[in-house]
């Protein structure tokens, strides 16, 4: 089974007449982008991007709006053709499919939701969510079926003989995620699909959403401007700014461990609370101090500062922290708790 | 939300999807024959393509069928079409196609005898030369009759194939019917799915109209068209014309009456519209043509640019040139007058519209209906009132262009944001201050867009208004018309054409320039 | 700040300083307009002359740049100027006095030959009596109409006086009035400009000598009157072209035939069934068309439209209206769609059929009617093709309106999903189009309508000859008649189309 479900290489995108002279300009003389926007009166959406994504993973994008991410979406079913780079979806180099193969591709292998719902107003909730498997060619039985076994899994039970403008905000992204679904894709290409709604119906789908990717294991590329989203949802981030991924790593990396200012500034107002852990902030034990931490509480090393702190309040020792085997390892102090909760200054 | 079902943790949603019975919902949508229909509409789901079943309720009921299952779409497709087919059988069966052509037959059968007795007259007389001729004649009538009557016999044999033609058409058509019917029916089921207005079952009173239609429509349709002769009340209307001639003249003479009565008020109009006029024709008509050419050139320039001005020059000099300035400028006289009365009746009226809703929803109706009907109609009140000549077809223009400005202004005013004018309201501003200093200002480039739809307007009728004596450039284009004098016809077109873009370009630079810096 | 809490905000509002301001806009004379303008602004002394605008007029506006009321004044003055040159110098009376020289030269020589005493010399007798009368009469008219002339003069420089006067009062507020915009828009003309002055001059001297001179003579040059071209330009471009367009009808003969046959086979199809088709049957269907698309009222509404038609005898004549309606129509809808989606796909094909759209709605129906009959000839077909020419933008405007206005992100949904474009264009694109594209649908049958009595001028039969022929008669009642069966068909199609529409709409 192929580890990696998708793949980008150097992948660039000039907008403009005369991208391509702009590209080859670029990749000789190194131009930044005013440089560019001057001399060739393009737009550089994309600048040099590569990373891979997982089986099974779901990669999160974040960055501001303007920041391109919506663009590098677009590459991955090539709704937008890159002016350079190499784009491979379950180990097929996009740029090399035919028309009908490409249509097959998006239409089996990868499903789409969108910012805007972009649901189709005239047909019914059931035919919104058949959309897919009707491009494919699947009898009209088949449809129904599909459909309203996918409208149950987002928990529309019900709802397949309305229309969408009959639903609420969050319902219709539903069937938005429902319609992806339908096609049973290998790849979800989730382009912020959460950001149009208020905050506690976001909430609500993200849980959803988390549940339902713990059981159908689609490879997700999830595209966000909002940090905490992709802290929650994410297994890895790619964090983009001005077309050019910043800094790629887990949550806790990212947090503990920002690449830059521009994503420090980003960090700074997660709650770490639940994303740092024992290990990174204690202070390791030096020879033996077991009598000294003796009525210490001993907490395991991959607790996060959230229970650390739970501890500490019934105490007012520091707290000592032990490896998998039960072995003190390391001492929080409260001043230490505190500061990590900060960040670590 | 969700959780009870984590355990299935199955990869493929494919694998998962559970059956789908739609039986049960088909059958309450159906309701009568609903096994039948589960049945049909199952197989029809089940498989992508097309799939026949043929239906022999709708085969054998055909539009009757579709009108009870409340597919109408299909209803009217199925009534035209075999009603054609059974006019055609029905004509083949039952009508007498030979008729004609026999009929003449026995005339000349007749003419033919009654030639052979003269024949034999001469003969007994004695007159052979005159027998002579009279037999050629003879000879001549009787090719004719037996002609005639291979037509008949032609017409008669065509009969038969009219028969077989209407009868395979039928078949097919109920061949079709037959089969579109489930593929049909499963849509409307479809929709009916989402949306619970669709009609469900069989419906008696769709049946019943559906049935009292086909009966209506089909007997007397085959009657008409089959019986030879058929009674003068199936062909045309059975009205004696005296009604439209009683009518027409009463309606005649209430103008002539009313023309009579009210002579002062109408002379009244027409004066003040020909005092207008004058003053414009004095303008234009009479200004040395240099002056005004000059005058015209400088106004494009200055209101719409450079480009505009070299294709205004470039314009008044084919007008010029091909001898129509004189034409072109009492055109342009007749289209002055009658957009300036527009502006000054419409934009006021356009004000009171967008302060009554009572007034707008009076009004609104009819400036729909101005702008329906034809130009022409309009033309006949006013000449019944006004007669012919320049006056009237100023009327008839800005009965034309009336719409257009009164219509703008309202919407131009009623889409002034409604929080500006509360703002002038709250510094304590009167009526008049919002009107002139604040909306009038806001709704202006609507306003000014209606002006140029008004100029376009009236100057389609100020040259269709040349019908009724209005001279100017319209005239030639009639002529032309007239005699088919296509070079003419053209030349003329084209200035008229010149003077629309110039005068269109002119209010739009006028446009343009209004909104200014903003 | 703190002391003068209790005053109000505006009382104590420093007094501002314009001088330098509008001493920089007005150039020269800056102090007599600083001290004009702050009287203006100051709410004193509204009316105060402005003398070089009294003396000047016109072209102290046009050395201001103030072109508007250049125009005005020059309009103005020109008025009275005209009456006061016909006051000294015109000679009033001339026309007149050559007609009473004409009569009375008729008249002596009517005399001569009756005093070589013929016959008649009776009756030329008194022919030249009567026109020797007459030729006194116009001797009379001549000599008051030369007296008149102190009139014009008066009336002139009375003209010319008040509006003097309107110029000099009027100048500063109009001035002031540019000043101020010229605050906010610095392109806005200022100073004093000897070019602007200099253009203004040269305008004045070219209209008021030319029009002085055409009204102030009473004989002027021929070419001022009329433009000085030869009435052959006109004869002979127009036989050019008359040349020009029988050799292509000539040449094209096969390609306007084919197309005159393919119209007239579906005319005469649509005309069969709507003419020949016995009348209940088409009046059955026509209700309940109406009643099944646009509901009872629409239904009661046509029942009382057919019996309109039916009772006054204009049956037949509603019938090939309708026949040529909707033949015209059916092409508009066939030709007018795919072009539509054409223009919505394709920038460059809408940037070349948009302007030729906005010439058609800008050109009077009438025009169209002439290359039709060039290369048509007259007759009905003629008829059916000026009238698609005619009603046709709407339904392309629309059909490529509406798919523009098809959201963006609907349409790249479906192109993720994989569609086609023959899947996205039925499936998404022309449903989601189709309020705009009945909407399009019905204005074209509208415009057919419409378009049906000007058809008729070229030989399209039916009701638009009946109010062709009433006008040419001013037969009032029978044109009213055919017009409200216009009226008629026009509102119940225009109702059931519009019903159609809505009842898709609804679902």
């Amino acid at each position: 089974m192929r580890d990696i479900a998708i793949k980008l290489e150097g992948v660039w995108k000039i907008f403009g007449e005369r991208a391509e002279n702009a590209m080859a300009a670029v990749a000789e003389e190194g131009l930044t982008k005013s440089e560019v926007l001057a001399r060739f009166g393009a737009v550089i959406g994309i600048a040099d991007v590569s990373f891979d994504v997982r089986q099974g993973e779901i990669f999160c994008i974040m960055g501001l709006s303007g920041s391109g991410k919506s663009t590098l979406i677009r590459h991955i079913n090539r709704l937008i053709e890159p002016t350079a780079g190499r784009v491979e979806v379950l180990g097929q180099d996009v740029m090399r499919l035919s028309e009908p193969e490409l249509r097959a591709m998006r239409s089996e292998k990868i499903g789409m939701v969108f910012q805007h719902m972009a649901l189709l107003p005239h047909r019914s909730v059931r035919d919104n969510v058949a959309y897919p498997l009707e491009i494919r060619g699947e009898p009209k039985g088949r449809r129904w079926e599909i459909s309203q076994y996918v409208l149950s899994l987002v928990g529309l039970d019900g709802f397949e003989d309305r229309f969408p403008s009959e639903l609420s905000g969050g319902m219709q992204q539903r069937v938005g995620l429902a319609r992806a679904l339908a096609s049973d894709p290998e790849v979800l290409l989730m382009d912020e699909p959460f950001s149009a709604l208020d905050p506690l119906i976001r909430r609500q789908l993200q849980d959803q959403f988390v549940t339902l990717s713990e059981q159908l294991h689609k490879t997700t590329l999830f595209i966000t401007h909002d940090l905490d989203e992709a802290i929650r949802l994410g297994t890895r981030i790619a964090i983009m700014k001005d077309g050019r991924i910043v800094q790629i790593g887990t949550p806790e990396e990212i947090v503990t461990n920002p690449a830059d200012d521009y994503v420090r500034d980003f960090v700074q107002d997660i709650s770490k609370l639940k994303l740092v852990f024992a290990h990174t902030i204690m202070e390791p034990l030096q020879g033996d101090a077991v009598e000294k931490f003796a009525q210490s509480p001993r907490v395991s090393e991959d607790s996060d500062l959230d229970h650390l702190v739970d501890v500490a309040i019934t105490t007012p020792h520091p707290l000592v922290i032990t490896d998998a085997e039960g072995k003190d390892i390391g001492v929080v102090s409260k001043d230490r708790l505190l500061r990590g909760i900060q960040g670590g200054k | 939300m969700i959780d009870h079902r984590r355990e299935n943790r199955s990869q493929s949603i494919a694998d998962a999807v559970p059956h789908l019975d739609i039986a049960d919902s088909v059958r309450a949508f159906a309701i009568q024959r609903g096994d039948y229909y589960a049945r049909t509409m199952t197989r029809i789901q089940s498989h992508a393509g097309f799939v026949a079943i043929f239906n022999w309720g709708a085969a054998i009921f055909g539009p009757v069928w579709a009108a009870a299952r409340g597919l109408w779409g299909l209803f009217w497709c199925f009534a035209i079409l075999e009603l054609m087919a059974l006019v055609q059988l029905s004509q083949g069966l039952f009508s007498d196609l030979g008729a004609v052509p026999r009929a003449r037959a026995e005339r000349l059968e007749e003419n033919y005898e009654r030639v052979l007795a003269r024949v034999q007259a001469a003969r007994d007389r004695g007159d052979e030369t005159g027998a002579d001729a009279l037999a050629r004649n003879a000879d001549r009538l009787q090719a004719a009759l037996e002609k005639a009557l291979d037509q008949a016999q032609e017409a008669a044999a065509a009969g038969v194939e009219l028969v077989i033609f209407g009868l395979f058409a039928f078949v097919l058509i109920k061949g079709i019917e037959g089969i579109s019917a489930n593929i049909a029916y499963e849509k409307r089921y479809s929709r009916w799915r989402a949306d619970k207005r669709v009609r469900a079952g069989f419906q008696w009173t769709g049946a019943a109209i559906g049935a009292g239609f086909v009966a209506l429509v089909y007997s007397i349709a085959l009657y008409g068209f089959t019986v030879a002769e058929p009674a003068a009340f199936v062909r045309t209307f059975p009205v004696e014309k005296i009604y439209y001639e009683e009518i027409a003249a009463s309606i005649d003479r209430a103008f002539d009456l009313a023309t009579i009565q009210f002579g002062v008020f109408f002379n009244g109009i027409a004066l003040g519209i020909r005092f207008l006029l004058d003053g414009l024709e004095v303008i234009f008509v009479q200004t040395p043509w240099p002056v005004v050419m000059v005058a015209i050139t400088l106004f494009a320039w200055r209101l719409a640019g450079p480009r505009v001005a070299v294709f205004t020059v470039t314009a008044l000099a084919y007008i010029a040139l091909l001898g129509f300035w004189e034409k072109a400028m009492e055109t342009v006289s007749l289209l002055g007058a009658a957009s300036f009365l527009c502006v000054v009746i419409g934009m006021p009226l356009g004000v009171w519209f967008a302060r009554s809703e009572r007034a707008y929803a009076v009004a609104r109706p009819v400036l729909d209906l101005m702008q329906t009907l034809p130009s022409f109609v309009y033309l006949i009140p006013i000449i019944a009132f006004f007669g012919t000549g320049k006056p009237p077809g100023i009327l008839a223009s800005m009965v034309f262009g009336l719409p257009p400005i009164i219509r703008l202004t309202t919407l131009g005013l009623r889409e002034v944001p409604k929080d500006v004018i509360e703002a002038s309201r709250a510094f304590g501003a009167t009526h008049w201050q919002t009107l002139t200093g604040v909306e009038m200002p806001l709704a202006l480039p609507s306003i000014m867009t209606g002006i140029n739809q008004t100029i376009l307007m009236c100057l389609s009728l100020v040259v269709i208004a040349a019908l009724i004596d209005a001279k100017g450039l319209g005239y030639d284009i009639l002529v032309a018309l007239q005699y088919a004098a296509k070079g003419q016809g053209i030349l003329a077109g084209f200035a008229i054409l010149f003077c629309a873009v110039v005068i269109d370009r002119l209010v739009q630079g006028g446009i343009k320039r209004g909104k200014g810096p903003r | 700040m703190g002391a003068n809490r209790t005053q109000g905000a505006t009382s104590d509002a420093p007094a501002i300083d314009l001088t330098h301001s509008i001493a920089e806009f007005v150039g020269v004379r800056a102090s007599f307009y600083v001290v004009r303008f702050n009287l203006l602004l100051a709410g004193q002394n509204r009316w105060r002359v402005n003398c070089a605008a009294l003396i000047f007029g016109p072209l102290w506006a046009a050395a201001r740049g103030l072109w508007a009321f250049f125009y005005l004044f020059v309009i103005l003055e020109l008025v009275a100027w005209v009456q006061i040159g016909r006051g000294l110098w015109g000679d009033l009376g001339a026309d007149k006095l050559s007609e009473a020289a004409r009569l009375q030269a008729k008249a002596d020589q009517l005399m001569a030959e009756a005093t070589r005493g013929d016959v008649s010399a009776q009756l030329l007798l008194e022919s030249a009596a009567n026109l020797s009368h007459a030729a006194e009469n116009a001797r009379i008219a001549a000599e008051a109409a030369a007296d008149g002339a102190t009139t014009y003069l008066l009336v002139g420089l009375l003209l010319l006086g008040l509006f003097k006067l309107m110029a000099g009062l009027w100048a500063d507020r109009v001035y002031e009035r540019q000043y101020t915009q010229w605050r906010v828009n610095k392109r806005v003309p200022s100073g004093f400009d000897l070019y602007r002055l200099a253009s203004g001059c040269a305008l004045l001297l070219f209209a008021f000598s030319l029009t002085l001179y055409r009204f102030t003579f009473s004989q002027p040059d021929e070419r001022i009157m009329a433009v000085p071209v030869p009435s052959a330009y006109h004869t002979r471009t127009a036989n050019l072209l008359e040349e020009y367009f029988d050799r292509t009808a000539a040449a094209g003969a096969g390609l306007f035939d084919s197309i005159t046959g393919a119209t007239e086979t579906v005319l005469n199809a649509i005309e069969a069934v709507f003419v020949d088709t016995p009348w209940p049957v088409i009046a059955v269907f026509f209700l309940l068309a109406a009643w099944r698309f646009a509901g009872g009222r629409v239904a009661i509404f046509t029942g009382a439209a057919l019996t309109y038609m039916g009772f006054l005898g204009l049956w037949e004549k509603s019938m090939l209206t309708l026949a040529l309606v909707s033949s015209a129509a059916i092409f508009c809808v066939l030709m007018g769609i795919p072009l539509g989606i054409w223009c919505a796909r394709s920038k460059r094909v809408y940037a070349v059929v948009q302007p030729v759209l906005d010439l058609m709605q800008t050109m009077p129906a009438f025009v169209y009617l002439i290359p039709i009959i060039a290369f048509f000839g007259t007759g009905k077909v003629p008829g059916i093709l000026a009238t698609i020419v005619f009603s046709m933008p709407p339904v392309i405007r629309l059909t490529a309106l509406g798919l523009n206005q098809v959201p963006k992100d609907v349409v790249e949904a479906a192109r993720a999903f994989g569609a086609t474009q023959w899947q996205l264009m039925k499936g998404i694109e022309l449903p989601l189009a189709a309020p705009a594209i009945m909407t399009g649908v019905n204005q074209t049958i509208l415009m057919c309508l419409s378009m049906v009595v000007i058809a008729s001028l070229i030989g399209a039969r039916g009701l638009g000859q009946e109010v062709l022929v009433a006008l040419q008669f001013v037969a009032k009642g029978q044109g009213i008649l055919a017009g409200l069966a216009i009226l008629c068909c026009a509102m119940v199609l225009d109702r059931i189309v519009q019903g159609r529409f809505r009842r898709e709409e609804g679902t």
